[in-house]
């Protein structure tokens, strides 16, 4: 009997769907397309020359005002957890202390393995980095709009799709790793982190262009209205969530091997043994 | 500047990263943290509470063990000295009632040779007697042939007495013991 109803229940749930989906695009104009070119809005989703936002008399990209969104929606959840949660921790954890409990540890767990010598400042930077980064890219699909400069409603995008903020996070990781190499060796450590001077570009534009890609096809989906149904659900949402998840594991896992590289202690060898590993090369 | 890279937007970006990270780190990383480590030291005092308690466990097993081992060997001690004690104790004994055995048989052997000289002394002295009274007889006759056969006459008859006589000592004796028997038992 219970198996029927259900079934009833899910059969009805699916025609309202379709209905609805139908009801949609009878009555919007399915051949609707932007007033603007097509170029110009893919064009304007890297660069942002047109669609700028005004933050207290500043001009900013749409990307900064999501991070500073992304930052504001963060904290205010930490501080909930802070303040309702934690002081509830029990010793056998309930689903939701140990989920929290599993992302503190997942990280920390990550830089103890990649940086055995020092992991403490790394392991909160790449838990801040990690947090930052999942949830500006899943903020993308809330789709929260505002008005430009120009007058055109924008959505806000992940942040890290912003050039400024995917340059921001690479040379801040980098900074980290250097921070990590001087307390650790001095001079040793500065020499071992500027070795790697690419890495900061090679960071920054690697979350740019794999955030900025997922933005252009999700620009290039919604520019045709017709295609606003049903494929959002497998172009925004499940694409989004895969390379939200990608993103963050790259970035952390990247920052976490190079601050465990230059972060190693020195270990002196005696002159004695170099002459004769020397001699035995030469003699070879 | 090319791709429309914005420096003044990459700081603002970069102090809006640095107060997030400080924020996350004072807010949720830290103090959860420290709630896992606290639990973890919780665990580890528990675990080296139960290892200290199984080791003092097996620490006094093995002491009572050896306790054991002290007390079988002190109970076949005592019973060895027991034993011991025991066979001095009935030799003792048995030397003790071998004495007294010795005492009253030489105590009854003593009283009955006093008692066989008193009857020997006793019949001699009848002896003595007739052999004076047939004496005087054959003195008193006249011829050797008379007094002999006197003589013989009067010793059989002399012995007879002597043994009557004997029969009556026992009989008197014998009645002595009765009575004194009798008194005893009183």
């Amino acid at each position: 009997m219970k198996s029927r109803t259900k079934k009833i229940i899910g059969w009805s749930v699916v025609a309202l769907i379709v209905v609805a989906l139908v009801v949609g695009i009878i009555l919007t104009d399915g051949m609707y397309t932007s007033s603007e070119d097509i170029s110009d809005v893919m064009q304007d989703a890297v660069l942002h020359e047109e669609n700028q936002v005004s933050i207290f008399g500043y001009n900013v990209n749409p990307g900064l005002v999501s991070a500073f969104v992304v930052t504001i929606i963060l904290l205010a959840a930490a501080a909930l957890i802070r303040i309702f949660a934690i002081p509830r921790f029990r010793l056998v954890p309930g689903k939701f202390q140990l989920a929290v409990e599993s992302i503190v540890g997942w990280f920390d767990k990550l830089a103890k393995t990649n940086s055995p010598h020092r992991n403490s400042f790394l392991g909160a930077y790449i838990f801040g980095a990690g947090c930052y980064i999942f949830a500006g890219t899943l903020f993308e699909l809330i789709g929260a709009a505002v008005v430009s400069t120009a007058g055109n409603s924008v959505a806000l995008p992940a942040p890290l799709s912003d050039i400024n903020g995917a340059i921001a996070m690479g040379f801040l990781s980098y900074f980290v790793i250097l921070s990590g190499g001087i307390v650790s060796n001095g001079m040793r450590g500065v020499g071992r982190t500027l070795k790697d001077f690419s890495l900061p570009i090679s960071m920054s534009f690697r979350l740019f262009g794999a955030l900025l890609s997922g933005l252009l096809v999700t620009e290039l989906v919604y520019y045709y209205i017709a295609l606003s149904f049903v494929l959002p659900v497998i172009v925004g949402v499940l694409f989004t969530l895969l390379h939200a998840l990608i993103q963050t594991y790259v970035l952390v896992m990247l920052t976490s091997l190079f601050y465990g590289e230059v972060s190693e202690s020195h270990v002196k060898v005696p002159k004695e043994k170099k002459k004769k590993a020397k001699a035995v090369k030469v003699k070879q | 500047m090319p791709l429309n890279i914005n420096w003044q937007q990459i700081l603002l970006h970069l102090l809006n990263l640095v107060i997030l990270i400080v924020g996350l780190y004072l807010i949720l990383y830290k103090p959860v943290k420290k709630f896992m480590k606290k639990r973890e030291d919780a665990y580890k005092e528990r675990e080296e509470n139960t290892r200290a308690a199984l080791d003092s466990a097996k620490a006094k097993e093995e002491e009572y063990n050896s306790r054991l081992a002290g007390v079988e060997e002190e109970v076949s001690r005592k019973r060895e000295e027991a034993a011991k004690e025991l066979d001095d104790v009935r030799s003792e004994k048995l030397k003790q009632v071998a004495k007294e055995a010795d005492d009253m048989l030489g105590a009854a052997r003593e009283r009955a040779q006093k008692e066989h000289d008193r009857i020997i002394n006793g019949v001699s002295d009848d002896i003595k007697e007739i052999v004076g009274e047939a004496a005087e007889k054959v003195v008193m006759t006249s011829s050797v042939n008379d007094a002999y056969e006197q003589f013989l006459s009067a010793a059989e008859s002399g012995a007879k007495s002597a043994h009557a006589g004997r029969k009556k000592t026992v009989t008197s004796m014998s009645k002595t013991d009765k009575k004194g028997g009798a008194r005893k038992k009183k």
